[in-house]
């Protein structure tokens, strides 16, 4: 790999690690190329996480001084909280519940996808529509559309007699949970459904010509064939969506803003809460939801043998 | 959101700069005063620039030697910058805004003595001046004010046989069954206690049973005794029969606000903004004194916001000129009537009394002087103000007396970390 950057001239050794004298550029192997990168990564991730757990180990007064060490103050207060054990518990339902729908749905859409029929094209342009929508910006669509007073979809539910009367939908937890959860679902969907089209389109067509030849049935070479096959893209969409669902600020914030109290706040939406009285204390719900993205990812690649794929 | 959280929070670390002194001198020997002010406009032709500006430009005219930079910041960011200025060193000489505590709290400003003429000093309206002590030294220097009376749409309760607006909480309840009876469309009370401005609506109702957010000694005292009847009466007087929103705790007061101009809403606590809203939307509104449990305040909740003067830069004296000068009748009198805002000076407040220009603003003229505020002077207010607004609504839903002990907590904890 180092044979490009040898000056000119010399034929370069077969083997990069013989030690052979190598100038300027040369020696610093691949750095050069990763350098950029590995620097974007130092000050845009590494960077920041220093600084977040810094902060949260600072007292910090109202008005943004620092008035010195916390200690494990922060961390102690925040796990005094009488909201939090209500908030992780949302954040697990809310996580898992948004994600398995998500998948749910998405296997279906992208098999109805991967199926010849008239309006194809336009079908796949038009599922691409809530992603290419600022997810803020569906959120307090929705937010307005289930306006107590204002909102179309509740004139809709009371025209057609789903409702006696308008409601205030979002006011409410064990109704708002539901829409955000539906909204939340709404926005995953099309990368979800893409993902698993793409891994569709890999599944070769022989397979399922000798699935048929062997007499398999509909049900069968969808459980036998496809799903085995369809594994790496699912699990990527499970992850990505893992991530992104338990991080779901603008959804929640949109619509709730976390609100009543913290009786619709994911801990991400808590951690934002938290700001505007303690920094230091919103830095440490950070670090916990940090730590908390980390072991969830690794215990479900750990449980889903991630690597196996190609052993 | 991670990265965005952290770099906020890193934002707020760099701050070890705050050093200065004799800052903004140029060559020539003058000095630049750097001013930075909120934006009470709505759009490009009435902001606050325009006025300021103006000010400035009049001020300098005066004194060649000092020259002023203004700064208008609207009211979402103006928080968020000052607290960056503060934190780069690039500290305003003087500010406008809505609190003043929390930089006492940081030994950043100003005795207001030392920044004011005694006669300015003197013409402030005593109430306010109070409001902008700590610790029996005034630092806030109030600016304009607002003050909360009772609001009711004159059609709704005629229509529903109220003839005379509700003085008592039984009264407010009686009003708010006969419009429900009426017209079930129609909020009868509107109580707007989400996060928006949870503290405020609060209080009115604490006061109008003799409870508050401090006792005597200045204390916290969010769980007394009065305070937990308030919001059991709440409860079961108006939430659970249905006479006002179904989810109070949710409700931002700029949603009632909208409701009462749009005929929607037959009472609700108001401020004189709401004039102009209620005269756009066509409703026929009155306005009456806060009922009390027992009968009408003859206090209310005030409103106020505040004039700053920094330290770090030295300028004093060039300070003082720029505020004798800005508090001037002439220029107070400009901003309150520019925006239909209340005085704080007395000049001012029997000038807007007595010019009949202001019939609508009467009402609200009579209650300044016996205002009853937050507890502005106490610098953990701010933290303490943010709990309440984000869980204080609650207390009408669930346990009111459990809502309100954990607030107290929070509050003596936050109290204590000062």
């Amino acid at each position: 790999m180092s044979s490009n950057v040898t000056s000119g001239g010399r034929r370069p050794p077969r083997s990069g690690r013989s030690g052979t004298r190598r100038s300027g550029l040369g020696r610093l192997g691949p750095l050069p190329w990763i350098g950029p990168a590995v620097l974007l990564i130092v000050v845009v991730v590494l960077w920041p996480v220093y600084e977040m757990v810094r902060t949260s180990f600072l007292k910090i007064s109202v008005s943004g001084f620092v008035r010195g060490w916390a200690g494990l103050d922060k961390y102690r207060q925040l796990f005094d909280e009488p909201d939090l054990g209500s908030v992780i518990t949302a954040t697990v339902v809310w996580t898992v519940g948004v994600v398995a729908l998500t998948m749910v749905l998405s296997l279906g859409l992208a098999q109805l996808f991967n199926q010849r029929f008239p309006g194809r094209r336009l079908t796949r342009w038009a599922l691409i529509a809530p992603w290419a929508a600022s997810v803020l910006m569906t959120a307090i669509g929705f937010k307005w559309m289930l306006d107590r007073t204002a909102g179309v979809l509740n004139t809709l539910m009371t025209d057609l007699g789903i409702v006696d009367s308008p409601e205030d939908w979002l006011g409410d937890p064990s109704t708002a949970w539901p829409w955000m959860m539906f909204v939340a679902v709404f926005v995953s969907l099309p990368f979800t459904t893409y993902t698993l089209l793409a891994g569709l389109q890999t599944v070769p067509g022989e397979v399922y010509e000798a699935a048929r030849v062997d007499g398999a049935g509909v049900w069968q070479t969808y459980r036998r064939i496809t799903l085995p096959l369809l594994r790496p893209a699912f699990l990527v969409g499970v992850v990505i969506n893992l991530i992104n669902v338990f991080n779901s600020f603008p959804v929640i914030w949109g619509m709730t803003r976390g609100g009543p109290d913290s009786d619709t706040a994911t801990t991400t939406v808590f951690m934002y809460q938290l700001k505007s009285s303690d920094i230091g204390e919103s830095a440490a719900m950070s670090v916990v939801n940090f730590a908390l993205v980390v072991v969830m990812v690794a215990a479900f690649l750990k449980v889903s043998r991630w690597n196996q794929e190609e052993a | 959101m991670l990265v965005l959280s952290a770099a906020c929070a890193a934002g707020a670390l760099v701050l070890s700069a705050c050093g200065g002194g004799g800052a903004g001198e140029s060559a020539d020997g003058s000095v630049t005063l750097k001013l930075v002010a909120a934006d009470y406009g709505d759009k490009a032709s009435n902001s606050s620039t325009v006025y300021w500006e103006d000010v400035a430009k009049r001020f300098e005219a005066a004194n060649p030697d000092i020259k002023v930079d203004v700064q208008v910041v609207n009211w979402n960011d103006i928080d968020a910058q000052v607290k960056t200025m503060i934190q780069s060193g690039n500290v305003p000489d003087v500010l406008q805004t809505g609190g003043y505590a929390d930089k006492v709290a940081d030994d950043l400003l100003h005795k207001a003595e030392d920044v004011l003429s005694p006669a300015t000093l003197d013409n402030l309206v005593d109430t306010f001046a109070e409001a902008g002590e700590v610790d029996g030294v005034q630092y806030g220097i109030p600016f304009v004010s607002s003050a909360r009376a009772l609001f009711y749409n004159k059609k709704l309760l005629a229509d529903a046989g109220v003839t005379e607006p509700p003085k008592s909480w039984a009264d407010i309840e009686a009003a708010a069954e006969a419009l429900k009876k009426k017209n079930p469309d129609v909020v009868p009370y509107a109580l707007p206690l989400g996060p928006e401005e949870a503290q405020g609506e609060t209080l009115i109702w604490e006061l109008g049973n003799g409870g508050g957010y401090t006792g005597e000694d200045g204390a916290y005292t969010l769980d007394s005794k009065a305070n937990v009847e308030t919001f059991q009466w709440l409860r079961a007087h108006l939430v659970e029969p249905g006479l006002t929103y179904s989810n109070p705790a949710a409700t931002d007061r700029k949603t009632a606000f909208a409701d009462f101009a749009a005929g929607k809403v037959g009472m609700l606590n108001g401020h004189p903004s709401l004039i102009q809203m209620s005269k756009d939307g066509g409703v026929d509104y009155g306005v009456a004194p806060i009922p009390g449990k027992d009968g009408a305040l003859d206090s209310t909740l005030g409103v106020a916001d505040w004039v700053m003067a920094f330290k770090d830069s030295g300028h004093q004296e060039e300070i003082r000129k720029f505020l004798d000068f800005a508090y001037s009748k002439e220029n107070t009198l400009k901003f309150d009537e520019m925006y239909n805002l209340m005085p704080v000076t007395e000049d001012t407040l029997q000038e807007m009394t007595s010019n009949g220009k202001h019939k609508d603003l009467e009402p609200f003229f009579e209650l300044l002087p016996k205002a009853s505020f937050y507890p502005l002077g106490d610098t953990s207010w701010d933290a303490v103000s943010a709990e309440i607004k984000k869980s204080g609504g609650t207390a009408v839903g669930e346990d009111p007396a459990k809502v309100l002990g954990d607030l107290q907590k929070k509050a003596e904890q936050i109290a204590a970390n000062q």
